[in-house]
């Protein structure tokens, strides 16, 4: 066994809560990109014994695979996890946000969630559909009430003001997820609008995105993997979540968390200014500018027209995946 | 030529935004193209207004310089500009850029003989390059609109987040400004930009003696990163004179896919206070549908603006209509060129 699939990762309070979490997050998404099931589990397996306790999820990643895989590599070891999920119902009501918990727990094979959060909060009209009587928010209480989730949060990659216009719904969340990286720093910067706020009211302040979504910037030489990874978790944030779809980019992270210290306030500012120039037109954070990448289930419940080329569109709507039924076929007891 | 590949840009937006799979707005109006049969375009002039704090007073609707590029030939640029100038719009837009001189060239000679009826506004576009260069292109300008000065001269496109820190650095564009004016070339100045408002305030932050600020102003525009509720009451509150662009999306967005009318959105954008909204125009028919709207021109009611805005609420909140503010598409070439970054063809947007 590789010598860094074991080991900890400092754990980090998890805002005004008694919880702690590790530094480091397991992103979701990306472990639905595995080749199979027994590459996704270990994954899962090496992540716990590498010290992450931070697991992020959500109902509608890759039609609930990323889930059910979860689900299993988590089967004993539920108890040492934080575990995440989201709900979708962007911007639809209470009732239908609850039925897709219930699906949440049955896929992940557990009876609560540590944090449950609203996902891809995006458009500016979310956060009156969130708030309004039967939204959302009606559903993130009546779940923290009858126990089947600690916590609640939401979740977006779009817009520092949308964030805030959530925020000034003025509902309890205990999260806030967003994207938070040296891009992020200087254009229509998470880092400067939302994190201070979040501290502020005593939210966990969660991280994604540390390098870019893609790591286009990183393929394009901009940054390292390193400094970009350490310069997200060297924010105040409670944890930095990133998506590993193989054993050889766990490592990698691992070997960073274990040995993670922080950067200095002089070096995190030299690393805005190199990425300062390239930040300007957002070309590296796409996820904040274009339609394109927006999520094409969000549009869709917004009424939004669908863009038919786009891959994720094609993806949705893809005959050798979408068979009409949830993935998989199987039956979970 | 390469003015064609400039209208392209443009031209493409149309292209991408009806080939949605799936309608817009559902029982929405169509979009009311102007008919072909030359309207009836009432006697009288379009109403003048003050020009910020400068004692200026200029016509309500101003006539787009880049559209003017667009029209098909320069004869049909001569009878717009003639005719505009008849029924009293006195405001011309353009800029250094605009189809590679083209627009200016046109405006220059449908303003021959009439250059003193006008109120001649350019723009130049160092994107972030020195005062020199910004000099030269006022040269350039001048030649190619034929006159000795410019009424209004403003920084061109300032939309990325970098520019206000390179306009303002030692050397930049703002000391160009000053320049020009102080030699009595130039006897205002201004910017624009049509990306994100928090970029103009942080212009204005500068506390540069700026007379004039164009930014898009339109129904969707009151709900989505809103020039109108961020910028426009700072204008205000300096005495800047605000410029209205983009009343109907840039290439009449709102009004094709059943938004708005384009009287709904020009009356709209002209009832905001606004010294002019300045309206894009590449035919007889297109300008003769906008005077009749702007020739007596009486403001909207708080209440029926409050309608617009609320009409457009739903439609607004992705900013599928206002692509300026979304994507790279209406990024000029020259700007993304000097900073250096890939051309639109190029992204994935």
């Amino acid at each position: 066994m590789p010598q860094s699939s074991s080991g900890t990762i400092p754990l980090r309070k998890f805002g005004r809560t008694d919880a702690r979490i590790s530094a480091l997050g397991f992103g979701g998404h990306h472990l639905g990109e595995a080749p199979d099931e027994k590459t996704a589990v270990e994954i899962v397996h090496q992540a716990v014994d590498g010290g992450i306790t931070f697991f992020d999820n959500c109902w509608e990643y890759r039609r609930g695979k990323t889930e059910v895989w979860m689900g299993i590599g988590l089967k004993g070891r539920r108890d040492k996890v934080f575990l995440m999920s989201k709900t979708c119902p962007h911007g639809r009501d209470a009732s239908l946000a609850l039925q897709m918990l219930e699906e949440s727990l049955r896929r992940l094979q557990t009876d609560h969630l540590d944090l449950w959060q609203v996902h891809g909060m995006a458009f500016d009209n979310d956060a009156a559909l969130f708030i309004r009587p039967n939204g959302a928010a009606e559903a993130l209480e009546k779940a923290k009430k009858d126990g089947k989730v600690r916590f609640v949060g939401f979740t977006g990659h779009h817009n520092p003001k949308v964030h805030l216009a959530m925020l000034n719904t003025g509902f309890p969340f205990d999260s806030v997820q967003m994207p938070l990286n040296a891009f992020d720093a200087n254009f229509r910067s998470f880092e400067q609008q939302v994190l201070p706020e979040l501290i502020k009211r005593g939210i966990a302040p969660l991280g994604m995105k540390p390098l870019n979504g893609h790591g286009d910037a990183i393929k394009n030489g901009a940054i390292t993997a390193e400094e970009a990874l350490r310069y997200a978790m060297s924010l105040p944030v409670a944890t930095t979540i990133t998506g590993m779809d193989s054993l050889e980019v766990l490592h990698q992270n691992l070997q960073i968390a274990q040995d993670f210290t922080p950067m200095s306030e002089a070096e995190m500012s030299a690393l805005r200014d190199r990425c300062k120039t390239d930040a300007a037109d957002g070309r590296f954070e796409l996820y904040k500018l274009s339609l394109k990448f927006d999520n094409p289930e969000a549009r869709l419940a917004h009424g939004f027209p669908l863009d038919t080329q786009q891959f994720e569109v094609k993806d949705m709507f893809g005959v050798e995946m979408n068979t009409g039924h949830p993935w998989p076929e199987k039956k979970f007891q | 030529m390469s003015a064609k590949v400039e209208w392209n840009r443009r031209s493409f937006i149309k292209g991408a935004a009806l080939a949605g799979a799936v309608p817009l707005i559902a029982g929405g109006s169509m979009a009311q193209q102007p008919s072909k049969q030359s309207q009836e375009v009432p006697s009288g002039q379009v109403p003048k207004k003050p020009l910020g704090r400068t004692g200026v007073q200029v016509a309500a609707m101003g006539l787009g310089g880049y559209h003017l590029g667009s029209a098909e030939t320069d004869q049909a640029a001569n009878e717009i500009v003639a005719k505009a100038l008849d029924h009293g719009v006195d405001f011309f837009d353009n800029a250094w850029e605009y189809h590679n001189g083209l627009s200016e060239e046109r405006l220059g000679k449908a303003l021959r003989g009439k250059r003193q009826q006008a109120f001649l506004m350019t723009k130049v576009c160092t994107h972030g390059r020195e005062k020199k260069i910004a000099m030269r292109m006022l040269e350039e300008s001048l030649r190619r609109l034929q006159t000795d000065h410019l009424d209004l001269w403003q920084i061109h496109e300032v939309v990325y987040d970098n520019d206000p820190d390179l306009i303002f650095a030692p050397n930049g564009a703002a000391e160009a400004l000053l320049a020009a004016k102080q030699q009595g070339k130039v006897r205002f100045v201004g910017f624009t930009g049509h990306k994100d408002p928090e970029i103009h305030l942080k212009m204005l932050s500068h506390d540069f003696p700026f007379d004039t600020v164009q930014m898009p102003l339109n129904c969707c525009d009151a709900t989505f990163r809103s020039f109108e509720t961020h910028v426009l009451p700072e204008a205000n509150r300096r005495g800047i004179a605000a410029l209205g662009m983009k009343s109907l999306g840039g290439s009449g967005e709102l009004v094709r896919h059943g938004a708005v009318t384009p009287e709904q959105g020009l009356r709209y954008a002209m009832s905001l206070p606004v010294t002019t909204t300045i309206s894009g125009v590449d035919t007889m028919q297109v300008l003769d549908q906008n005077l009749k709207i702007a020739v007596n021109f009486q403001p909207l009611a708080a209440a029926e603006m409050q309608a617009l805005r609320d009409q457009c609420r739903v439609v607004a909140a992705d900013g599928r209509l206002e692509l300026f503010k979304m994507t790279t598409k209406y990024d000029g070439k020259v700007g993304r060129e000097q900073h250096h970054f890939p051309t639109t063809q190029e992204l994935p947007l």
